[in-house]
């Protein structure tokens, strides 16, 4: 464990190197992603002006769930982008050789190889929606809701790296699974507004199937109403580690049914 | 003592979707998919003693790299297994590829945009070198791969063969019991490629590093290997060494010379002369000059020689070395049959 | 005549070419589809919930009705409309493989054109009637009587039309500043969002205060979704649906000239830096 943790030091210092010549690429990305998370904003913005509450969610309220889903998706994207590269290219070019002639985990040495300063755009609009709209709630603060939020963000984060894992690990059979990561994890918007605006389908499947819900609207809930914690943080709990575990399975079955590429 | 590498009656089949065209074809293979079963390695056997050079030669898509990769733990065989340094590959591949380096000449496993002496220090950790080896190490692998003049460029600027002796050295930096070597001269030029010959062979003789390399150009076998395996459509067809190669296949040598006078090519007639047929000799001409190939074990040298000074005026007359190449090709063709 | 023939047999393979690979990625791109789509779907969960808290049948002019016709025939126009030839243009300026493309005898943006319409032959045939059929159902559905029109319909189209080719002509202006730029990713991603707000896509420029929908009515990215959209609609007269059309055009020709202003420089460029 010691030793995994050094050796990600060691490559996010390389991954630092590698930014500075990319500098400009990477500012862009995230000018990027901090204006298509704005954009989103002026949408909310532009409904707020008209009715004062959506289905009984008040402005703020909407804001906190937002910006807590973002906490999740932020800390996924900045570790594990690299997992796209798998269903994309890694082993339709059979770019995955390397990892397997290296000494260490592949799925760890996948992930590690990058780190998205990119999300730096999310994780300012994160910053930002919290900050502005924890003032303006009446939150119930104890001594245990720090600890709390860092474990379910942990968790959280999970759901979306395990479901990524679970999709990239689909390409060791079809060579290519990129498409199917890009349509699950789509679904992940639907975790940004309260789950009371879908109908029941839609609440299903994001709370069991694709378990969204978890990465932030139940959690979100919790802190904002104190309510149900042994459902919204237990849920969390529960899906982002039968996801892990899930993942860790078929990547595992994966691996030996990998094929290589060419000859 | 077991063998570095033993591997016994490996096989590998893959499934290949064969996709019609048209959308038809498209509609038919999302439901009913056809698919055919194509055995890639067929119940390879062999083994390596530590310390040698063996090569692995035949053609394309005869199965070679797939070999490589069922011996380096990134294929999983169907049937079979091998043991290399005394572990199975994919039971403990972790363990296992710390003992051996892998190459694989069309790829690269370097950091692409960084500089090339980050990869090695990255490997450092991944393969858990201590400090004062590395340093060693890296001194060591310098010498013998001139690595100096390009440690600090981008790997992306390298050339070709800088790129590729980089690469080896990135194998060998946690001084490896075996080298895997796919097609390590690729597409580099004489010099380079001889280069990267001699910093293989002073490996091998100074660390008694076991190698398997897998190559197109026979320059690499003859200069290189002691031993040879030549596989052809995934099965073994060849195990031995060059000597015996030459024996089994017979002895094709060549000659030639060019004719004073071009009209007399017709007087010649090797095959009447010495009852040979089509596959034991062939004499070509171009203008004046004639190029005659023949196998040693039908007729020897001297009888070819002084038949065609008996019957034809020739200046120039040389004879060339022996190339194993000509067996290949005629394997190649299908001419032998095995 | 002849020309026009030789012009045809010249681009032709172009289109089949596209064609082949829009067949041969399908399922990638119907599973990419399905992810695409899933944000008008929220966007619908949205709007119905502020519908549902509203007091007003209405919204800022809109029904529910009008809501869910606008988004999904938004996300059938910003899909059809949409233009990757940037990317493409871009990469091969980056790689350098745009040399290639240089010394063919034929024009280069044309290859392009004739390429992405094979693409979009496949996903309109794929895609277009499933979403127009579906809206129309619902709008059926909704009010009890047939909505759908004809005359509008293909006004639509026609619309849809020019706004494809002002994309098409936008996108290569933008491919060609990677000459420039030498980036795509990130600068890629700002101009889809910005383009995407400017168009209507994420709210209708009529929600936005007057000033700034008014001044966004008038710049080309008007022309990219919302013009074709509305008219769909039914939401403009004749004589409105005439100018806006007449400003599509307007801004196909600027497009049009500007791509060519652009490609001179950056191939003067390209020459100085000797690549």
């Amino acid at each position: 464990m010691m030793r995994y943790i050094r050796l990600h030091r060691i490559f996010i210092a390389q991954y630092l190197k590698r930014l500075m010549e990319y500098k400009v690429d990477f500012m862009l990305g995230a000018i990027g992603l901090l204006i298509a998370q704005g954009m989103q904003l002026i949408f909310l913005g532009i409904i707020f002006s008209a009715i004062p509450a959506l289905k009984g969610w008040r402005f703020e309220e909407v804001l906190f769930i937002y910006g807590f889903s973002l906490v999740p998706k932020t800390i996924d994207h900045l570790f594990t982008d690299n997992l796209w590269m798998v269903g994309y290219r890694i082993i339709r070019k059979g770019e995955f050789d390397k990892y397997l002639t290296r000494p260490i985990n592949t799925l760890y040495h996948v992930i590690a190889e990058n780190f998205c300063v990119d999300a730096f755009g999310e994780l300012l609009t994160c910053i930002l929606l919290l900050a502005y709209s924890i003032p303006k709630l009446n939150i119930p603060f104890h001594w245990h809701t720090i600890p709390l939020f860092l474990i379910v963000s942990v968790f959280a984060t999970l759901i979306y790296t395990s479901l990524k894992i679970m999709t990239s690990a689909i390409s060791f059979w079809t060579k290519a699974s990129g498409h199917i990561t890009h349509m699950l994890y789509m679904t992940n918007d639907f975790g940004k507004y309260p789950v009371t605006i879908y109908n029941k389908a839609v609440q299903a499947l994001i709370t069991y199937v694709v378990p969204f819900a978890f990465t932030a609207y139940f959690p979100a809930t919790y802190f904002l109403t104190g309510k149900n914690p042994l459902f919204c943080l237990g849920g969390t709990v529960i899906a982002g580690t039968v996801l892990f575990l899930l993942a860790i399975f078929v990547w595992n079955r994966g691996l030996r049914a990998y094929e290589s590429a060419g000859s | 003592m077991e063998s570095m590498i033993y591997a016994e009656n490996l096989r590998k089949e893959f499934k290949k979707i064969i996709k019609e065209p048209g959308l038809k074809g498209a509609a038919k293979a999302l439901f009913k998919p056809n698919k055919e079963l194509i055995t890639a390695v067929d119940n390879i056997s062999f083994e390596v003693p530590a310390g040698e050079i063996l090569g692995f030669i035949g053609p394309n898509g005869a199965g070679k790299s797939t070999v490589i990769k069922m011996l380096t733990g990134i294929l999983t065989p169907t049937s079979g297994f091998c043991r290399i340094n005394g572990k199975i590959p994919q039971e403990d591949r972790k363990n296992y590829v710390r003992e051996i380096g892998v190459v694989f000449g069309q790829r690269t496993q370097l950091w692409w945009d960084l500089a090339l002496r980050e990869t090695y220090s990255v490997l450092k950790e991944i393969y858990q070198v201590p400090e004062e080896q590395f340093k060693k190490r890296m001194a060591f692998l310098n010498e013998v791969l001139e690595l100096d003049s390009f440690i600090t460029s981008p790997v992306r600027t390298l050339s070709l063969g800088q790129r590729m002796r980089a690469d080896i050295a990135a194998a060998l930096l946690h001084s490896p019991k075996v080298l895997f070597l796919d097609e390590p001269t690729i597409g580099l030029d004489v010099v380079v490629k001889e280069n990267i010959r001699s910093a293989i062979r002073k490996i091998n003789e100074e660390e008694g590093t076991t190698v398997i390399l897998t190559t197109h150009d026979l320059a690499d076998i003859e200069l290189l290997c002691e031993r040879i395996v030549m596989i052809d459509k995934g099965r073994k067809v060849f195990d031995g060494g060059l000597s015996e190669l030459r024996h089994n296949f017979g002895d094709v040598r060549t000659f030639r010379f060019e004719l004073v006078n071009g009209p007399d090519f017709k007087l010649l007639d090797y095959r009447r002369r010495f009852k040979l047929t089509d596959d034991d000799v062939c004499a070509e001409r171009d203008g004046s000059s004639v190029t005659v190939r023949f196998d040693t074990a039908k007729v020897s040298v001297e009888e070819m020689i002084s038949y065609t000074l008996s019957t034809v005026h020739v200046k120039d007359l040389n004879i060339k070395d022996v190339e194993i190449e000509e067996i290949i090709k005629k394997l190649y063709r299908r001419e032998v049959s095995l | 005549m002849s020309r026009v023939k030789r012009f045809f047999r010249t681009y032709t393979p172009f289109t089949r070419a596209g064609m082949q690979e829009m067949v041969a990625y399908r399922a990638n791109f119907l599973c990419f589809l399905i992810g695409e789509i899933m944000a008008s779907f929220i966007m619908y969960f949205v709007w119905k919930a502020v519908f549902d808290s509203s007091e007003s049948e209405t919204f800022m002019g809109f029904t529910m009705e009008d809501m869910v016709v606008y988004l999904f025939i938004t996300f059938l126009a910003g899909y059809l409309t949409y233009s990757d030839g940037a990317f493409t243009v871009g990469e091969e300026i980056i790689d350098g493989s745009i040399a290639m493309r240089m010394i063919r005898p034929c024009s280069f943006e044309m290859c392009f054109l004739f390429q992405e319409l094979g693409n979009r032959i496949i996903s309109v045939s794929m895609i277009f009637v499933p979403i127009v059929a579906g809206v129309e159902i619902y709008r059926y559905v909704q009010a009890g009587e047939v909505r759908f029109q004809p005359i509008y319909f293909l006004l639509f189209l026609l619309s849809l039309v020019i706004a494809y080719m002002i994309s098409f002509y936008f996108n290569v202006c933008y491919g060609f500043m990677a000459f420039f730029f030498k980036n795509l990713w990130g600068t890629t991603l700002i101009k889809e969002t910005v383009v995407n707000f400017l168009s209507g896509a994420i709210v209708p420029l009529a929600f936005l205060p007057a000033g700034l929908a008014n001044v966004l009515n008038f710049l080309p990215f008007a022309s990219l979704s919302y013009t074709p959209v509305m008219i769909y609609m039914g939401m403009y007269s004749y004589s409105e649906i005439a100018w806006r059309m007449g400003l599509q055009i307007f801004w196909l020709l600027v497009m049009y000239g500007l791509s060519k202003l652009i490609w001179r420089s950056a191939v003067r460029h390209l020459s100085v830096q000797g690549g």
